[in-house]
């Protein structure tokens, strides 16, 4: 059934859909539609689960961890100041393997103050050991959530899908809203096999030796690794029950292309345009849309930029002293590719300003006629 | 464990520890340590009887109603009575009051005592080897309660009564529809159980002299008020102008009295009240005329809001001044209207008449209530000072209820008589009374505790004085804002039919929500606040028992027991 409605409420219908028991969050702008809007299925029994409201963030991501260790699906929302504080609680739910899943809402992080669009919130967060996604309108937030319990499940990790503010949350847009069936059909109930046994009570979290810290991270490691591959399945099998799939990545228009944009997150949908428009006037200007972002897709992209002479990378996210946090990673990824592509770094729509059409073409026309490559990133500063 | 599908290298995804942290005694981490220490709750320091009153509610809501029971009994025999007829300062002191409505305790009192059996509940008499005689004169409150604590302490009671029945003014004063009989009698025969003997129809002072009674190691006199003060005017004594205090012994007699048409009733205070509420339910129309305003009126408020509810006119600021026969055989009294200026030696706004005014009204009949005097011409001169007998010179004679109380209320004779019992038992010891009451008290506003009395008759130690526990101290974040439950009433055209009781009582539902608005101010009522809070888990609970202990092993010392207490029972203190 189709309906009209802002990414945050979209997020909502995902976790309902997903049956999960329970809910424990804190409101923050731009991410309280959410948290209201469980809270009001949860009031009118719409909702079968429980929103637990905490205190904090911490405290929310603590308790999701908690009860995502006695077996049931768990979620949070929040956004900006509220994932911050959650950071050492982050570490946990992974070190944990508690399958918790998240929606941020990217929002800017003070100081100074701000609410708008910037995804350095979630970004900032890349080493905790959480599977990112990145979605470019409120479709993908619902379907993201859905996926990510399905792949977070399988791995025991926990799965963050990142959403900006106001772009995604707020703008309203017809939205699929799947079947209870069809969701049912495609996630099955959850089994984790170290939840809490109270035959056989234990303490999780202990003091471990070296070797056994190592070894667990390694674990993990390589359980983080194969979610390239699960996350693949994942969206073919999501495909063929509901009729939509995004990919981890998304390569427009690559086939011939001598430059490519490469965006996550809402700013892909106006690059569409852009490069639809560039295309008409005859430049040979492709398109990479990230989807997942941890773990990075780094043999994926390696196939789809094979030849490439350039690419652009637009980041609406700053790494002070390092540059463009996509570009970085994307920068990493190509390393070894042979012949690999001038990378540009952009930073474009940092603290919500708008990256429009024009200022994507600008970025496009001006890779086209550098040669050199550049270390430092560009910034827009249209106002 | 079971594997893991997409890597089957390794057996566990995490590290789970099946043993335990037990051997790490983190306690000794911690520099303080908590404590639970109860306080004295503002309702029991208000309680002239001192009754442990969180302790009992706590009880109640339990279902332990034998046992809330016998928490009252330890400090008031009269429980039933004072359920009906007392004038709760405890409910005014309520710090619930500061955060929604008091807790009805008043009613809490009476459903206890309606709830359980007759006999007396365990009540332990301690062994007392050097047991002495004590005779109490008056069988009311104030002598029951005297006679019930002495016989509690170990010594022979004889009880001198001069009417056909005990009780005082609970049996000859309040009326039936306050007060049942048969819930007086119930109480009476508890007490008796007791070994106390009681000599009914026995006048001290002309049956039997006070000298005859110096055969006794100590005399405890409680007379009661039982003279009507005389309005001092024309055409008091004529036929149709009564009595209050007789009026409602007739009554209470079961005699039958006809009034006429209309009464007009003289007073302000609870036998007033009583008068013209009875007055109502033998047929009359009836108007109280009182010198001051309603603010001034002695009675218990609630009682003035049921008489005006029935249907009693209160008329304020007029003074009779004539009483004369009309033709008719009606009665003109003529009033003074009066104003209030300035106050009184009791600081009571003063009534002064507004001179040239007057008016009259006309009625069948006339009844005074405007206070009653103890009796006290049969009791030796050298003992009586100013009108009022005072524990006195004669080192074995005292004194309690009506003849030194004041307020004179049910409750202030009750609380009377335990402290006589605790002088008199101190006095046969040989021991400093004064200096004792301050190791009992209950609080700072004359209560003492009986319970802590005992105490330190049986283990030789006194339990330490609580102190009084303020609204600030209560962490009302843990309660949930509720209204109290008003007693459910007989509907006026029923109530006047007759002399049943007006008020219905709680049922038990009402009964157990009512207990649970109590704060527990002070008291452990096993909300488990803290051992759920506890992060060490180191708090053990056990209600059965009633103790409650901390391993101090693995308590660091957080404090977040105490933070967690609603009630201020847990306080850190520092550990060496």
């Amino acid at each position: 059934m189709k309906d009209f409605m802002t990414g945050n409420h979209a997020v909502a219908h995902a976790v309902k859909l997903c049956r999960t028991p329970l809910i424990a969050a804190y409101p923050i702008t731009p991410q309280t539609a959410i948290y209201e809007k469980l809270s009001e299925w949860e009031a009118s029994g719409v909702l079968k689960g429980i929103m637990m409201r905490t205190e904090s963030e911490h405290s929310a991501m603590a308790s999701c961890i908690a009860a995502s260790l006695t077996g049931v699906r768990t979620f949070t929302a929040t956004s900006s100041q509220g994932i911050a504080l959650m950071h050492e609680m982050l570490h946990f739910a992974a070190g944990c393997r508690a399958p918790v899943v998240m929606a941020n809402v990217n929002r800017s992080l003070a100081a100074p103050w701000g609410f708008w669009a910037d995804q350095l919130d979630s970004l900032s967060q890349r080493d905790t050991g959480w599977i990112q996604f990145y979605c470019e309108n409120g479709q993908e937030a619902l379907d993201d959530v859905i996926q990510a319990y399905k792949i977070a499940e399988q791995v025991y990790l926990p799965a963050m899908i990142a959403l900006e503010a106001f772009f995604v949350s707020h703008f309203m847009e017809p939205v699929d809203i799947p079947e209870q069936e069809q969701v049912d059909r495609f996630l099955p109930p959850l089994d984790l096999p170290h939840k809490f046994d109270i035959d056989k009570p234990g303490f999780l979290v202990p003091v471990v030796s070296s070797e056994l810290y190592r070894k667990y991270k390694h674990m993990a490691q390589v359980s983080m690794d194969s979610v390239k591959e699960i996350a693949v399945r994942v969206d073919q099998e999501f495909k063929k029950e509901f009729g939509r799939g995004y990919g981890i990545i998304e390569p427009i228009m690559l086939e011939d292309a001598e430059v490519v944009i490469v965006t996550a997150g809402s700013i892909t949908s106006t690059a569409r345009l852009a490069i639809k428009d560039l295309r008409k006037r005859g430049n040979k200007i492709g398109l990479l849309k990230l989807r997942l972002f941890r773990p990075f897709p780094v043999e994926a992209v390696q196939v789809v930029l094979r030849g490439k002479k350039k690419i652009a990378v637009i980041d609406r996210n700053i790494s002070l002293g390092g540059g463009g946090i996509f570009c970085q990673e994307l920068r990493a990824a190509l390393i070894h590719s042979s012949d690999h592509p001038l990378t540009y770094s952009y930073i474009a729509g940092v603290g919500g300003t708008d990256v429009t059409p024009e200022v994507i073409q600008k970025i496009a026309l001006e890779v086209m006629n550098r040669f050199e490559p550049f270390d430092q990133p560009i910034w827009i500063m249209e106002e | 464990m079971k594997k893991i599908n997409h890597d089957s290298s390794y057996e566990f995804v995490i590290p789970i520890s099946y043993g335990s942290t037990e051997v790490l005694e983190t306690g000794k981490w911690g520099f303080q340590k908590p404590q639970t220490s109860f306080m004295t709750a503002p309702c029991q320091e208000a309680c002239p009887a001192g009754i442990n009153i969180p302790q009992f509610l706590y009880l109640t809501q339990e279902g332990m109603h034998d046992e809330a029971l016998f928490t009252i009994l330890r400090e008031n025999p009269l429980p039933g009575v004072c359920g009906r007829v007392c004038f709760h300062p405890c409910e005014s002191s309520c710090l619930r009051a500061s955060y929604d409505e008091s807790v009805s305790i008043h009613a809490m009192e009476r459903f206890v005592s309606d709830a359980t059996s007759n006999q007396v509940q365990d009540i332990q008499l301690i062994s007392n080897r050097d047991s002495k005689k004590v005779a109490v004169v008056g069988a009311g409150p104030a002598g029951l309660s005297c006679a019930y604590f002495l016989s509690l302490l170990g010594h022979q009671v004889i009880i001198f009564e001069a009417k056909k029945e005990p009780g005082g003014v609970m049996r000859w004063g309040i009326p039936e529809y306050r007060l049942p009989k048969a819930v007086l009698k119930k109480e009476i025969q508890r007490i008796l159980t007791l070994p106390i003997e009681m000599r009914t129809g026995v006048k001290v002072g002309k049956d039997i002299s006070l000298d005859e009674l110096n055969q006794f190691d100590a005399i405890f006199l409680s007379p009661g008020a039982g003279v009507n003060v005389p309005l001092s005017i024309k055409g008091e004594n004529l036929e149709r102008v009564w009595r209050g205090g007789e009026f409602l012994e007739r009554i209470n007699s079961k005699e039958k009295i006809t009034l006429g048409k209309e009464t007009i009733v003289i007073g302000g205070g609870n036998t007033a009240m009583d008068v013209a509420r009875s007055a109502l339910r033998l047929g009359s129309r009836v108007t109280v005329a009182y010198r001051r305003t309603r603010k001034e009126m002695p009675a218990i408020q609630d009682e003035i809001a049921e008489a005006e509810e029935e249907g009693v006119r209160i008329e304020f600021l007029m003074h009779p001044v004539k009483v004369s026969l009309l033709k008719n055989k009606r009665l003109a009294v003529k009033f003074q209207c009066m104003k209030l200026s300035g106050l009184d030696q009791s600081g009571r706004p003063k009534a002064i008449p507004v001179k040239g005014k007057f008016f009259t009204l006309e009625a069948n009949h006339l009844i005074t209530a405007v206070g009653e005097q103890v009796d006290s011409s049969w009791i030796p001169q050298g003992l009586i000072k100013s009108s009022l007998v005072e524990v006195n010179p004669s080192p074995k004679i005292f004194a309690g209820g009506d003849a030194v109380d004041q307020p004179r209320t049910i409750v202030t004779a009750i609380a009377a008589g335990k402290r006589a019992a605790i002088s008199i038992d101190s006095h046969l010891r040989g021991e400093d009374s004064q200096e004792m009451y301050s190791k009992i008290r209950v609080g700072n506003k004359g209560a003492v505790s009986m319970e802590a009395y005992l105490a330190s008759r049986n283990e030789g130690k006194w339990p330490e004085v609580r102190e009084v526990i303020s609204y600030q101290q209560i962490n009302t974040l843990y309660f949930e804002p509720s209204r109290r439950v008003r007693m459910r009433k007989r509907s006026r055209k029923q109530a006047l039919k007759g002399f049943s009781e007006v008020n219905v009582g709680f049922n038990s539902r009402e009964a157990r929500f009512s207990a649970s608005r109590c704060f527990s101010c002070g008291t452990c009522n096993y909300c488990y606040n803290c051992y759920f809070f506890c992060p060490e888990g180191a708090v053990s609970l056990d209600p059965a028992c009633r103790t409650r202990t901390v391993d101090f092993d693995h308590c660091k010392g957080c404090g977040t027991c105490a933070k967690a207490c609603p009630r201020n029972v847990v306080k850190m203190e520092a550990w060496s």
